[in-house]
């Protein structure tokens, strides 16, 4: 997943890695800038900032070194990401909003439900008792024996 | 360790509960090991907040024989399907199915249990008599020997992979940056918490863990959903002959003690003691041109390797707190969250929890020995399950597990976030063990480091004073710097 063609045309990967992370080690450094400033005296002359910085300091390094190597480096070109990623990862991050609007239940059944269907599986006898089984286990297994209390969601709370 | 460590133990593993317990750890780790895509740094990682809710010792007796079932589990796949289960069984694939397209599937299953169960074994004895060892010689250890040894540990990340020294060394500098989040405790200051008052404790990890094992490969699973994969039958189980195991015997205990010096490395586990011990195998081998084609040491060196990896990888982790693979920092971490102080000062505080491990993992390595010998054929159909149908399973597992651990919200963004993050650096070739690595690390590393800086008055040169710190570091540095200067020293000699 992560090689693809050689003979590329945009940077090598490792490039584009190495200034990222050197942009995100400046982000990080600026965000120390804004932690609270406490006396030497509490600090034991060891800042807050000190460890955080040391390790940006270390990412921007690396990152430096990666992208001088992709600059040496023989072109390559990344395999491109089927649009099904970008779908389940879109789906992913829907489930927390589904949580909080639905609940957990009725979005463990949405996504039982869902994905297979995403996955392009059509045999409904094995996806419909999927769906309809793994509400009823997450019940059983965390809400009744581990007393788990999951978010009821919006839904719920207006209609309940 | 004393004798009434060893009692309580005792009464503890009497306890059906326990067995039971032990039992189920060894069954899904073997379930998750043969269902390719699923690691058992995976499992554990996402079984690691439902055992918080049984004690210490079942709980962590749980991951343990988890992490072991886990490891032997991959081979099934590996030599029926050529899709190992998980990582250290790659190179089981390259001569278990060849042997299993000959039509000696069985012959390559039983090698590779016995091999498992003996390298297993093994290491669980040198586990037993090293790790109270190794934490008597930490006894003496300062902040400054800790953090000179949590950087050694962070450096072998460097020896992972060759092709990827520096991602990995960046991977566990990314980690540790992810365990800054929250209040320093030594000043009480705030950093990177962005105004929300659930990141003042810090990002917890596991959330992190199930994002980078479990999310990240449900989305890789969505890039090779549709590839076919083709299933030898195992029309019957016909187990390897005396002679075979007479032939591999030597393979067997070779690669065990390969693979319990690999696990006892710290940060090296059993993918990379599988590969070593394949190696050793083939070079060793009196037919080496046979490797490859269904050599049964091919299969014998790097099982026996990859299994004692797992009781080799517990001995820095309980004796040091510094885990020896990707899964005993998930172990490690289960430990932490228990309230427990991996280290030295476990073997005082905790004896029946050590003999609780050994124990857990010498009956898991006895289990999946009979799980591999009888219930083979029975696994081996674990690979038909269709992802569709395997991974939103999976899924509500990971959204489950992430908000059970606080009953919080905020962990199940979090686990999204590294998920998809995950994704991104999977990508451009930074693998999840590293930073999971740092994280676990993280609080360790800055502590040691603090306390050293203050010990030293602010001089680094303070650590000159110290000879082991210093050993620690001169290592760290030949992890590093090793494999690049021979090779400058090769290409100035060759000039």
């Amino acid at each position: 997943m992560t090689r693809g063609d050689d003979n590329g045309r945009g940077p090598h990967p490792d490039t584009i890695a190495g200034i990222v992370l050197l942009l995100l080690s400046a982000l990080g450094f600026w965000l120390t800038t804004g932690f609270r400033e406490v006396p030497a005296m509490l600090s034991q002359n060891v800042p807050p900032t000190f460890f955080p910085r040391l390790v940006l300091g270390l990412i921007a390094a690396g990152g430096i070194g990666l992208a001088a190597g992709g600059l040496r480096a023989p072109r390559l070109e990344l395999s491109r990401l089927r649009p099904l990623v970008f779908v389940t990862a879109g789906f992913v991050v829907l489930v927390p909003f589904a949580i909080m609007l639905l609940g957990t239940l009725a979005t463990v059944f949405l996504v039982s439900l869902g994905l297979p269907l995403l996955w392009n599986e059509r045999r409904l006898r094995f996806v419909v008792p999927l769906a309809l089984g793994m509400p009823a286990a997450v019940y059983l297994v965390f809400t009744v024996a581990l007393e788990v209390r999951f978010p009821t969601g919006l839904a719920a709370t207006l209609f309940g | 360790m004393g004798l009434p460590g060893l009692e309580f133990a005792a009464a503890v593993f009497t306890d059906p509960a326990v067995i039971g317990l032990i039992v189920v750890g060894t069954l899904v780790g073997v379930v998750v090991g043969a269902l390719p895509g699923l690691s058992s740094s995976m499992a554990v990682a996402l079984l690691l907040p439902f055992s918080l809710y049984l004690d210490p010792i079942p709980s962590i007796a749980f991951l343990a024989a988890l992490y072991c079932a886990g490891t032997f589990g991959g081979s099934i796949t590996a030599i029926l399907i050529n899709a190992p289960g998980a990582p250290p069984a790659a190179a089981t694939a390259f001569d278990g199915y060849p042997m299993a397209q000959k039509g000696e599937a069985g012959r390559a299953l039983g090698t590779a249990t016995i091999a498992s169960v003996t390298g297993g074994t093994i290491s669980v004895l040198v586990l037993l008599f090293a790790a109270p060892l190794l934490a008597r010689v930490a006894y003496s250890f300062g902040p400054p020997e800790y953090f000179a040894l949590a950087v050694l540990g962070l450096s072998m990340l460097a020896t992972i992979s060759g092709e990827a020294k520096l991602k990995n060394l960046i991977g566990g500098c990314l980690g540790l940056l992810i365990a800054t989040v929250g209040i320093d405790l030594t000043t009480g200051v705030d950093r990177f918490t962005f105004g929300v008052p659930e990141l003042l404790d810090g990002i917890h990890f596991i959330p992190v863990l199930i994002g980078l094992f479990a999310v990240t490969e449900l989305l890789t699973q969505a890039q090779h959903l549709g590839r076919e994969t083709r299933v030898v039958t195992l029309a019957a189980l016909k187990l390897p002959s005396l002679a075979d195991i007479r032939g591999v015997f030597a393979t067997i205990l070779r690669s065990s003690g390969i693979g319990t010096f690999i696990g006892i490395l710290p940060a090296e586990g059993s993918t990379v003691a599988a590969m070593i011990g394949y190696n050793e195998a083939k070079r060793w081998s009196k037919r080496p041109e046979d490797f490859g084609k269904g050599a049964i040491d091919g299969v014998a060196g790097p099982e026996a390797a990859n299994n004692a990896a797992t009781g080799g990888a517990m001995v820095p982790t309980l004796a040091l707190g510094i885990p020896g693979s990707a899964t005993a920092a998930v172990i490690l971490g289960g430990l932490q969250v228990q309230g427990l102080r991996p280290g030295p000062y476990l073997f005082e505080e905790q004896p029946a929890l050590l003999y609780g491990i050994f124990f857990a993992m010498l009956l898991a390595n006895a289990l999946f020995l009979v799980i591999g010998l009888i219930g083979a054929k029975v696994f081996s159909r674990l690979s038909l399950v269709p992802p569709a149908l395997l991974w939103p399973s999976v899924l509500v597992l990971c959204f489950v597990g992430a908000y059970g651990l606080e009953q919080s919200m905020v962990d199940v963004w979090v686990m999204v976030a590294a998920g998809v993050f995950g994704l991104a650096l999977k990508r451009y070739g930074f693998a999840a063990a590293p930073i999971v690595m740092g994280l676990v690390l993280g609080g360790l590393v800055e502590t040691s480091l603090a306390q050293s800086m203050i010990i030293f008055d602010q001089q680094w040169s303070g650590f000159l004073g110290r000879p082991i710190a210093l050993v620690f570091f001169v290592l760290a540095l030949g992890g590093i710097a090793g494999a690049p200067g021979v090779r400058l020293l090769r290409a100035l000699r060759a000039r």
